[in-house]
């Protein structure tokens, strides 16, 4: 990490940039994160399919991870405080799967 | 009643104090009390309800519209606090907007006052697993025979499971020490090699919510020196506004 990242705070340098790791953190962010609003226009996020590919994703790593043991931030209610809704995610992925004709296996 | 003008609705960003003042360009304040909403017109053809749900699998129509969310937030931050909303907040009329506010107006401002001066920085934790494994010692004396190879086999096996005990104590530590030098802090989930194109392991994923950066970036580079030799490798991103910081806390 550069000084200057740091020096940019009091500026918010913009972060902007075209490196895909950087749009998987702003997908995370402004897809997952931040107050949720009930506007006018009713909007389910997780018909994006993209939304679901990577919340699969997401959920199998986790899988994963717990298997191999790298569930760390899992168990402490303070960490895992995206895990309470995972259940709920799961149903609604398994759902739109079944309604996509995907087995959910499939890469 | 005022409607967006043609074929229009309103797009919300985010939220600020209601004498903010905005960048200049398209966006435009709707106040209501202490708070304001920022907004921005957009096309109902793009926005309207059956439209979006078609755009929002259009994946270069979707990457450019969360791009161009997290910049509104972004210069909105470079000179107030900003409560960000996730993507997606769209209403047909400001008097709409209006009632939002008015109806969540103490979360919000709660929300505001719990942002307000602060940022948010990203630390991510990487694994070199090979490296990890090697900073373990040696496994087992190379040896010939069905017994020999048995033996590696269990060994390697037990190496496995060293490495990966060891990548959750580091991940754990770090996220620890950093926690000290934030007022907030969260441990999201490791995002997977589809997502992140790395050879290396996502171990880490953190947000802190921190006032003046410094003491954090010192710690993120004494957790590059005490685990970067043993492969586990340490970068920060951000400044960010608070996505991560906004949602009421459980039990709060």
């Amino acid at each position: 990490m550069s000084s200057n990242e740091m020096t940019g705070i009091g500026g918010l340098a913009p972060t902007r940039s075209s490196n895909p790791a950087q749009l998987a953190d702003v997908l995370e962010r402004v897809l997952d994160k931040g107050i949720v609003i009930a506007g006018d226009i009713k909007i389910d996020l997780l018909d994006i399919e993209l939304l679901t590919i990577r919340l699969r994703l997401l959920v199998a790593s986790a899988d994963k991870a717990k298997e191999m043991g790298i569930n760390w931030w899992e168990g402490d209610p303070f960490l895992s405080r995206n895990g309470a809704d995972r259940p709920e995610l799961e149903g609604r992925l398994r759902r739109l799967e079944a309604a996509a004709g995907l087995d959910g296996d499939d890469e | 009643m005022i409607a967006a003008p043609g074929r229009t609705a309103w797009y919300v960003y985010g939220v600020v104090d209601a004498f903010a003042s905005l960048p200049p360009g398209r966006l435009r304040l709707v106040e209501e009390g202490v708070l304001a909403a920022v907004v921005g017109a957009v096309p109902l053809s793009e926005f309207g309800e059956e439209a979006l749900a078609e755009r929002l699998n259009d994946r270069r129509w979707l990457e450019a519209h969360v791009r161009e969310h997290e910049d509104v937030l972004q210069r909105l931050a470079a000179g107030s606090t900003v409560v960000p909303f996730r993507f997606g907040a769209i209403f047909r009329e400001l008097d709409d907007v209006v009632a939002m506010l008015h109806d969540r107006c103490a979360e919000l401002t709660a929300a505001l006052a719990r942002v307000r001066g602060r940022v948010e920085m990203g630390v991510k934790g990487w694994a070199d697993r090979e490296q990890v494994a090697a900073s373990l010692g040696d496994a087992q004396p190379e040896a010939a025979g069905g017994r020999a190879y048995l033996e590696r086999r269990l060994s390697e096996q037990q190496r496995a499971q060293q490495v990966i005990a060891l990548l959750g104590d580091i991940a754990g530590d770090a996220h620890a020490r950093l926690l000290r030098h934030a007022d907030e802090g969260v441990a999201n989930r490791p995002q997977p090699h589809e997502l992140t194109g790395r050879d290396e392991t996502m171990v880490l994923n953190g947000a802190y919510l921190v006032g003046d950066g410094a003491e954090l970036a010192a710690e993120v580079a004494a957790l590059q020196a005490d685990y970067g030799s043993r492969g586990v490798s340490f970068e920060t991103t951000g400044p960010w506004p608070p996505h991560n910081f906004v949602e009421p806390r459980e039990g709060a």
